[in-house]
């Protein structure tokens, strides 16, 4: 016998699919007006999307983002006694950012118009 | 935030945080501790009058340490890796990709089949001397070989003491050309980190 995925449990597998493949431009977005530092990052992300689910998997991306050279890091020393590593956007990054974004946009109101239809009929908003 | 169970608790995620990046240059784990410290801390402070049952709800809400520290490990063994010559290393590297992709178990696959002959070519070259009959190439007579057989015919084998040579130039062909492959795909593996 083998075990059939619940229908379900694929619809999440996909969600999370989506989510994976957004958050690093919603990562360098929130970057976009300047330095910020993790918790920042993430309060401004939990703010304008739902793409976060654990808090924790922001750091290796902001990692990664900085050995890919698309965001650069320094510490500061905050008033509140541990210091903070704040990022900001490398020229690099500006660019890729906003190249990420014009294709993000363009592709959603592309397969927007297609899959409208069926969201008028969700029940689960 | 002077509650000693409280601060236990966050050394003890700290901890196993660290035990979990093992692998990492030392440099490379103190700076992600920090980062992650700092993060319990200032959300900690936010949450005002901070007991037990809030500092859960942030350690869960970070995610558990051994699900955080692969996503920074994966990087950094495969930025190694395809930075490195070393057979060993290079299949490390591709076998971590391998859990994650497809395109990382078909690299893995070429590294394990390509190493693989390498290191038969090679035993073959070493075991000639001490069993000449029992290695060779076979061509011929229903019997078509290359390496350690019994094949009980000596007049179809092709090569003789030559095979040594041979098998050490292929072995050493097929150790390169894996090694320059697997860097080569490594150079294409991309980890996303899980986000659920």
């Amino acid at each position: 016998m083998t075990s059939k995925p619940h229908p379900s449990e694929s619809a999440d597998n996909w969600e999370a699919q989506v989510r994976k493949g957004w958050l690093e431009l919603a990562i360098l977005a929130t970057l976009w007006d300047g330095k910020h530092y993790g918790l920042e990052i993430l309060r401004r992300l939990e703010h304008s999307s739902d793409l976060v689910v654990a808090e924790g998997t922001i750091y290796p991306i902001l990692a990664r983002l900085k050995k890919d050279g698309l965001i650069a890091s320094e510490w500061v020393e905050a008033e509140t006694g541990h210091p903070r590593k704040y990022y900001w956007l490398t020229p690099i990054g500006r660019r890729r950012s906003a190249a990420m974004a014009g294709f993000g946009l363009r592709f959603i109101s592309r397969i927007g118009s297609l899959i409208e239809p069926l969201a008028s009929e969700d029940k689960s908003k | 935030m002077s509650h000693p169970n409280i601060q236990t608790k966050i050394d003890a995620y700290l901890m196993s945080l660290r035990r979990a990046l093992g692998s990492l240059p030392p440099a490379q784990v103190e700076e992600i501790l920090r980062e992650i410290r700092g993060h319990i801390l200032e959300r900690a402070e936010a949450a005002g009058e901070l007991d037990e049952k809030r500092l859960v709800a942030i350690l869960k809400a970070l995610g558990r340490p051994e699900d955080i520290a692969p996503l920074y490990e994966a990087e950094a063994l495969l930025e190694r890796a395809r930075a490195s010559w070393s057979p060993l290393l290079l299949l490390r590297g591709a076998l971590r990709w391998a859990m994650v992709s497809l395109a990382g178990f078909g690299a893995f696959i070429v590294g394990l089949s390509g190493y693989g002959a390498a290191l038969a070519l090679g035993i073959c070259a070493l075991l000639k001397p001490f069993m000449p009959q029992a290695v060779g190439f076979w061509w011929g007579n229903g019997i078509y070989a290359f390496g350690v057989a019994d094949a009980g015919e000596p007049a179809a084998e092709l090569l003789g003491w030559w095979i040594i040579p041979v098998a050490l130039l292929l072995g050493a062909a097929a150790l390169i050309l894996t090694t320059r492959a697997l860097r080569r795909l490594l150079r294409l593996a991309r980890f996303r980190p899980a986000v659920s």
